[in-house]
């Protein structure tokens, strides 16, 4: 039985040495000590999934466990949600990390012991019991991340990107640090288990205000409306292997801490209220807001990150349903969804490699010269679509069987954002129709971040694409999905199991019977879904060629232009954003909860 | 957006926050009265447990010894980050392994400084080292530990920096040895745990023999890991400066040409 | 629960929100940085209101017997770490800052609207 320390300890050390010994390790070296690094995390987690789905163990570390219900120290819980999470992160970086070598450029050798770092603190967090470690490794993913972010120093704008990215949530950070402190000074403890025992159900203006300054704090590493504007700003300037784990699990992870301090502290304090649709009402806001900001935009990246938005909208519009099978569906579609992000991502990267540019309009017709890049990337289109044949339908499906009247926004924002992604598949790799309009923001310049560009692709840059597609396409016929994400979802949701397992040390899951999603009626709106983003995609391709009636009305530019300068550029305008989203919060919450 | 939406924007948001956390603060305990059962049990039970006096360090490295590693490699990946940041542009070829040689662009030595604050600073920079060391190694006994001692010791270049003497503050801060104490530091702290760990313990458990309190070698890994973290922090913070130095440096000598 | 006698609390939320207004106004990058360390001090003061027992000794036994009343150790130890962490992640951000003045030649946060939608 691998140490859980190991899955935080393992990538630090190497870190460290690879930090010490920066100057004299070869490049190879150094790719190398990452790969077989996250290789381990990625085969420690997958065997810990595996166990956490029959037995949830706590560890307890330095050897301090509870005296009675007081938690001496700090343990993680090894349960099947945030084991799952780990291995999706050690398997995103281990990807991002054979992706980024031989071309790459190392940074003068920093990138390396960076990624590690990052892999580690993801580790943490999705497995901690404390809300204070919860803090720090919240903390030292985001380090990680300002600075990979800010990678690329020799143009100005990956420091504008990254500096919006550290303000706006160090001041999240810094609201989740009040809401702590404020838990603590009732309850005395940091442990999760302890905290929501000793919180016994009440639920009045303290435990309210902790609630939305906690919940602030994880919503805007997850991105939800209004709290999303970094995440376009800081993807555009990022290299590849980082936006892909921005994109694949880190924004989740951001979900997944709101998730997990509302399940342990919160959930027996709210049960009787309305709560929970905050996050329902905040889900399906970013959900709709992401898939058309993602409609509008040109250039690939932002693209993507607005695709990301919408995703995790839905996501948390999943989570506010509070029941077995939504969360069931949530697992599914988080870990397919970071898949199928990570695999257009990857393709990104290779049209930056060979071309420069990032730009829709620039690389029109150009990608024809890529065999296999197009058809990866139409693919990627159609996941994001949650197509018939990606377990983003599977997981859609467990959601929509439980609380139908979500079928739409689950529709509308995945054939938005898959029409978007095919509509540049269309241009780029077809030469389809028109190269689109001139835009502003996709006339970023974009330096290479790889050395030797445009030159032929290297298999190396391939094979990551191909896995996480393949893969996202392999998940949805893996007999198992259902009960893993079952047995996650039980131990995860019942709180009484798991301050019962914090106290003995671990405890049985309950194998529940694989409820069969309702097939047909998932396939027949997943196949309309996919219908739906190729229309819309041709339709936005050839719209120059139709008759007049059929063509996007004028004024809807000009709308469009006002909405998008919204995405401002400005760390103030984020800031006050995020005051206000934290006081609709607040109030909402006051109004529900009391 | 225009700079008045803006503040109107943020008024009105900073007036529910406002709303939220006094709502908050009127229903917290009484100030003055700290009732929670946590720190009294770690006040009653860090001495007699770990041999230590000083309660806050045992918390610190001891009981929640885990969040201050997390803290520890947060400060490894600023300093990372900020050499990351203020690498020198590849214009100069890179070496095998990573670029940024150890060369700084050379301090520019002005020779109008008093020879009193000369003296003092250089005298007193003998000290500080001393001061520093001692707050590292005994932060199990007094207020103190690792980071505090850490941060006094990178300060102590500083004084000679600010003597003139930037010889030896060149010398020393740009040793190819303070990166690598940086992250012998940081990996140390790790590998303490795994010790721990290949003794059959949880990761992090005190497995060095305990001492007698009240004397330096005491409280078994609580001042291991206060060392190493000294030795981190004191590191990082010197990469800090001198990786600023070099950046306003190189601009004021692009400057003048 | 004495208004008076809980100022401490309101004074933490006064300062978060003046950090949080000097972020929302400011014209210049390195004023916005110390405005997050400002936003940072609030925690700090929170968390020690939070720990502070009236009547209270240091929680440090060198020299005093054990069992005596002291103030809490945790919130110390919490923040502790967190102020000199947190002064090399405003040096990142520093870092940030001048290169962005190195390269985009200002450094009003108005001027650096690259990545305008």
């Amino acid at each position: 039985m691998p140490s859980p320390a190991l899955l935080v300890a393992l990538p630090l050390i190497v870190a460290a040495v690879l930090g010490a010994l920066r100057r004299m390790i070869p490049r190879r070296a150094a790719d190398l000590a990452g790969v077989l690094t996250a290789a381990g995390n990625l085969a420690m987690a997958c065997w810990w999934t595996a166990h956490a789905i029959h037995r949830t163990q706590v560890y307890w570390f330095g050897g301090w466990f509870p005296r009675g219900r007081m938690a001496l120290g700090i343990g993680f819980t090894m349960d099947g949600y945030g084991c799952a999470l780990a291995a999706l992160a050690a398997l995103l970086t281990t990807l991002a990390l054979i992706y980024s070598s031989k071309h790459f450029e190392s940074a003068g050798g920093h990138f390396h012991p960076l990624m590690l770092v990052f892999l580690a603190a993801m580790s943490g967090f999705a497995v901690s019991g404390d809300l204070f470690n919860l803090f720090v490794f919240f903390e030292l993913m985001s380090t990680a991340a300002f600075a990979l972010c800010g990678l690329k120093t020799r143009e100005a704008a990956p420091l504008a990107g990254a500096f919006n990215f550290a303000v706006t949530n160090s001041v999240a950070a810094f609201l989740m640090l009040t809401g702590i402190a404020l838990l603590y000074s009732t309850t005395g403890a940091l442990n999760l288990a302890q905290i929501g025992l000793a919180l016994a159900g009440r639920h009045d203006r303290l435990v309210l205000a902790a609630f939305v300054f906690l919940t602030t704090g994880f919503l805007v590493k997850a991105a939800v409306f209004p709290f999303h504007f970094w995440l376009p700003d800081a993807h555009a300037v990022s290299p590849t292997p980082v936006c892909v784990l921005f994109s694949g699990i880190m924004v989740q992870l951001g979900l997944f801490g709101a998730m997990r301090v509302y399940a342990t502290v919160f959930e027996g304090c709210f049960a009787g209220t309305r709560i929970p649709w905050l996050f329902v009402v905040f889900g399906a806001a970013t959900a709709l807001w992401g898939a058309m900001m993602c409609f509008a935009e040109h250039h690939l990246k932002r693209l993507l990150a607005f695709s990301t938005i919408s995703h995790t909208g839905l996501m948390t519009l999943a989570f506010g349903l509070w029941s077995k099978a939504a969360l069931t569906g949530l697992f599914i579609y988080l870990a397919a969804h970071g898949l199928v992000k990570a695999g257009l991502f990857f393709c990104a990267g290779i049209l930056l490699h060979r071309f420069e540019t990032m730009s829709e309009p620039a690389l029109f017709g150009r990608g024809r010269a890529l065999r296999w890049t197009g058809p990866l990337w139409l693919l990627g289109g159609l996941g994001l679509a949650a197509a018939p044949g990606f377990a983003l339908a599977v997981g859609e499906s467990h959601v929509t069987r439980v609380a139908p009247w979500t079928e739409a926004t689950f529709f509308i924002a995945g054939a938005m954002t898959g029409a978007a992604v095919l509509r540049v598949g269309f241009r780029v790799f077809a030469g389809l129709g028109d190269p689109g309009p001139e835009d502003r923001s996709a006339r970023l310049d974009e330096k290479p971040e790889t050395t030797d560009a445009g030159h032929r692709v290297n298999p190396v840059l391939y094979a990551p694409a191909f896995a996480c597609i393949g893969g996202c396409v392999a998940l949805t016929f893996w007999k198992g999905l259902t009960r893993v994400a079952e047995a996650a979802t039980t131990s995860f949701m019942d709180f009484n199991r798991y301050a019962h397992t914090v106290y003995a040390g671990a405890t049985l899951v309950p194998q529940v019977g694989g409820a069969q999603a309702a097939l047909t009626h998932g396939m027949i709106s997943a196949g309309l879904r996919a219908l739906a983003a190729v229309t819309v995609a041709l339709w936005a391709v050839l719209h120059l060629r139709m008759p007049r009636r059929l063509r996007w009305p004028s004024h809807l530019e000009g709308s469009m232009r006002r909405v998008r300068e919204l995405q401002s550029g400005h760390p103030g305008d984020y800031v006050a954003w995020l005051t206000l989203g934290c006081a609709v919060l607040g109030a909402a919450a006051f109004w529900l909860g009391l | 957006m225009k700079r008045s939406h803006r503040l109107l924007l943020f008024a009105v948001g900073a007036a529910g926050m406002a709303f939220v956390y006094c709502a908050g603060a009127l229903n917290m305990p009484p100030w003055g009265q700290y009732r929670g059962p946590y720190g009294d049990v770690i006040a009653q039970l860090a001495v007699y447990q770990r041999h230590a006096t000083d309660t806050v360090n045992a918390v610190t490295y001891d009981y929640r010894g885990f969040d201050t590693l997390g803290e520890e490699f947060i400060l490894f990946s600023a300093v990372t980050g900020v050499m990351l940041l203020l690498r020198p542009e590849p214009d100069r070829s890179e070496e095998k392994g990573g670029g940024g040689s150890g060369n700084p662009a050379s301090f520019p030595d002005r020779a109008t400084l008093s020879e009193t604050v000369q003296v003092f600073t250089t005298a007193i920079f003998g000290f500080s080292v001393l001061f520093g060391i001692y707050m590292a190694t005994h932060g199990q006994l007094t207020p103190g530990g690792g980071f505090q001692g850490g941060v006094i010791l990178a300060a102590a270049p500083m004084l000679l920096y600010i003597a003139e003497n930037t010889e030896a503050f060149q010398r020393i801060v740009s040793h190819p040895l303070v990166e690598f104490f940086e992250g012998v530091g940081a990996a140390g702290y790790a590998l303490i745990g795994i010790a721990a760990l290949a003794m059959g313990a949880a990761f992090l458990t005190n497995v060095i023999p305990l001492g007698k309190t009240g004397d330096v070698f005491s409280s078994g890994t609580i001042a291991a890991i206060s060392a190493c973290v000294g030795v981190e922090v004191a590191a990082g913070f010197t990469l800090i400066i001198f990786e600023y130095l070099r950046e306003i440096l190189s601009r004021s000598k692009a400057d003048e040409e | 629960m004495s208004y008076p006698a809980d100022y401490p609390y309101f004074i933490a939320a006064w300062i978060l929100l003046c950090g949080l207004y000097g972020i929302a106004r400011s014209r210049h990058l390195v004023h916005m940085v110390i405005s997050l360390t400002v936003v940072q001090s609030s925690t700090y003061v929170l968390l020690l209101a939070i720990g502070f027992r009236r009547g209270g000794y240091a929680p440090v036994f060198a020299g005093l017997q054990t069992g005596v009343k002291v103030v809490d150790p945790i919130v110390q130890a919490l923040m502790l770490t967190d102020v000199v962490v947190e002064t090399t992640v405003v040096a990142l951000l520093l870092a940030m800052v001048v290169k962005a003045h190195e390269k985009g030649g200002t450094t009003s946060p108005d001027d650096l609207r690259f990545l305008r939608g």
